[in-house]
């Protein structure tokens, strides 16, 4: 029996013993994790970027100094809240997306807005991480969080003055072309009463063919159709001026300067011959298309043609000469040169010419060519004049081609 | 002569103009040329026919009001309708003044380009005749001899014969024979008709 007891007592020593060195391994390794959580803790907590660990189903479980003095709450305050009630997060999707994504990726980057302990709102841009446990199993999402309320309100101010200053430039680029559509009313009053006259007559004409005692279908139906198309005529001429005078936002479309050059002269016909400006236009065959603002750049060729008619306005002895030419300047531009046989520039003021409100002209704005150039310059384009030989000015423009400007 | 269709010449640069005038013209059984600018009208051969032209003030090149000094330097009495997109008085003054029918503003009354056109025409048609009438007239003057355009002269000028006679120094029936000779080479049966030949050769700038 006695031996037995020993042997017994012997036993419950050893298990005794063993259980203590597990107790103490375990322990030691118990303390070595915390220190090297610790240790990561305190690393986290040197970083300026918030950033806390929440469970997959929110509870908050770690909160660096970092998310402290961002949302205002100590670590002890909110360890165990659901970080979403607590933030009332905003999120740029539904958060069953976002969870599923980070299932999916295990991370998942997006902008939140938070809110915080003082109820302010801040905005995010927010860094997620999923940890898993040896089985692979989800275990924690980790969220790192960087402030960019700053950025994005001066992203937002910088938006807003840039929309204030297009706006700007559109309703000046309009007024003026308002101006001068003002000037242009007579030119573009006999625009229209030409094909009008035409209608008027062709309809009395046709009418005549229908009377009983001249009936003749084929001569009504041709004065009818004359009719048509001069209706036509007039119409298509009251759309490019209603066309000018609307305010419409900047558009930017695929178009050729000479069917722009086209639709200008079509409206400047008249103005030109009455104030005996003859105009000759040297067209490359092709030319490569560019992307712009249909509105703005008829605006840019008709001021530049309006410019030369005034410049050859007091012009005597010679013939008053618009020249206009349109090339691809190279592989990227395409280049306009309008030429006049006017009064000239002087070549030390061939650069203020852009500047807004300076004039030469007794009766200018001075806004004329400051728009021409704010015009090219928003198509990222280049203007410059200079003295024109043996007299009047060049004004040469460039704007990029539409392969260049998409990319 | 009075057979002779008449012809209407439009020059306007307008396509759209020029081809609603001619429709409008054939409606009056009209025949109708047309041309872009004066130059390619200058350069057709003249028809012997009445004639107006129907043309834009405004066309290139040169002025509609210049053309028309133009065609009267060059001897074309053509009478000219003026239609203009916009016209202002001094403009119209200034066409009227030099000779034309009529100056109608766009848009035109196609009934009042209509009777511009007839007048035209008829005014056209007169001058013709009246210009057919003087050269006939004038080629009669040329078959007097020096003492019958004398004897004519002072017969229009209302002297007897007898004062003719004591004019020129000749004896009564010498005047009485010139005087038949002239009526007869004049064609004038009566000698009112014979003075009324010879105001209308002083209005074309022939003396007798």
């Amino acid at each position: 029996v006695t031996t037995e007891d020993n042997e017994d007592r012997l036993l419950r020593s050893v298990a005794l013993q063993n259980a203590e060195s597990i107790r103490v391994a375990r322990q030691r390794a118990e303390q070595q994790a915390e220190a090297a959580l610790r240790e990561r803790a305190n690393l986290l907590n040197l970083t300026h970027d918030s950033i806390f660990v929440h469970g997959i189903n929110g509870a908050i479980r770690y909160w660096n100094r970092g998310a402290e003095e961002l949302y205002g709450w100590t670590a002890e305050e909110v360890v165990g809240r659901i970080a979403y009630d607590l933030l009332k997060t905003v999120f740029p999707a539904s958060l069953e997306q976002i969870e599923a994504e980070v299932m999916r990726a295990d991370r998942w980057e997006g902008e939140l807005v938070h809110t915080k302990k003082d109820g302010s709102q801040v905005v995010v841009a927010s860094r997620w991480s999923l940890q898993r446990d040896e089985q692979g199993t989800p275990a924690a999402i980790l969220e790192t969080n960087n402030d960019i309320t700053e950025r994005k309100r001066a992203e937002a101010e910088a938006r807003e003055s840039e929309r204030a200053l297009r706006k700007a430039q559109a309703d000046l680029a309009r007024t003026t072309r308002l101006t001068t559509m003002g000037e242009l009313t007579a030119s573009i009053a006999h625009e229209i009463v030409q094909p009008l006259s035409a209608v008027n007559t062709n309809v009395n004409t046709c009418l005549h063919w229908l009377e009983d005692e001249k009936f003749d279908l084929a001569k009504a139906r041709s004065a009818a159709t004359r009719a048509a198309k001069d209706a036509d005529r007039a119409i298509e001429i009251i759309k490019r001026v209603r066309a000018l005078m609307t305010k419409s936002e900047i558009q930017k479309v695929e178009l050729n300067m000479s069917d722009i050059l086209s639709e200008v002269l079509a409206l400047t016909d008249h103005e030109l011959r009455a104030r005996q400006v003859s105009v000759n236009s040297e067209l490359a065959a092709t030319l490569p298309p560019v992307l712009g603002d249909r509105v703005q750049l008829q605006q840019l060729m008709l001021n530049l043609i309006m410019n030369g008619i005034e410049a050859m306005a007091t012009v005597a002895g010679r013939p008053r000469k618009l020249t206009i030419e349109m090339r691809a300047e190279d592989t990227d531009h395409v280049l306009a040169v309008v030429r006049d046989s006017g009064l000239g520039l002087d070549p030390e003021k061939a650069d203020q010419i852009f500047t807004p409100f300076f004039t030469t002209k007794p009766e200018g704005t001075g806004m004329g060519l400051a728009i021409c150039r704010s015009i090219v310059e928003a198509h990222n384009g280049r203007i410059w004049a200079s003295p024109g030989t043996p007299h009047g000015s060049v004004f040469q423009f460039t704007l990029p081609t539409k392969a260049v400007g998409t990319s | 002569m009075k057979d002779l269709q008449p012809v209407v010449v439009v020059i306007d640069d307008d396509p759209s103009i020029r081809e609603a005038l001619q429709g409008l013209l054939e409606t009056a059984a009209l025949q109708v040329e047309l041309y872009v600018s004066p130059r390619e009208y200058l350069l057709r051969k003249p028809v012997d026919a009445p004639c107006c032209i129907i043309l834009d003030v405004r066309l290139p090149g040169s002025s509609g009001l210049d053309f028309q000094r133009e065609l009267a330097r060059a001897g074309d009495r053509t009478p000219v309708i003026f239609l203009t997109g916009h016209a202002d008085i001094a403009m119209t003054v200034q066409a009227m003044k030099a000779g034309a029918v009529e100056f109608l503003t766009k848009p035109y009354r196609d009934q009042a380009l209509l009777e511009a056109v007839l007048l035209a025409i008829d005014n056209d048609r007169a001058r013709r005749e009246s210009d057919e009438a003087v050269a006939g007239v004038r080629q009669r003057l040329e078959t007097l001899t020096p003492r019958e355009r004398q004897v004519m002269a002072l017969a229009a000028a209302g002297q007897s014969n007898k004062q003719i006679a004591g004019t020129i120094g000749v004896g009564d029936v010498t005047v009485r024979v010139h005087h038949r000779q002239v009526m007869r080479k004049m064609r004038a049966r009566s000698l009112a008709e014979l003075i009324r030949i010879a105001e209308m050769l002083k209005n074309n700038g022939i003396d007798v």
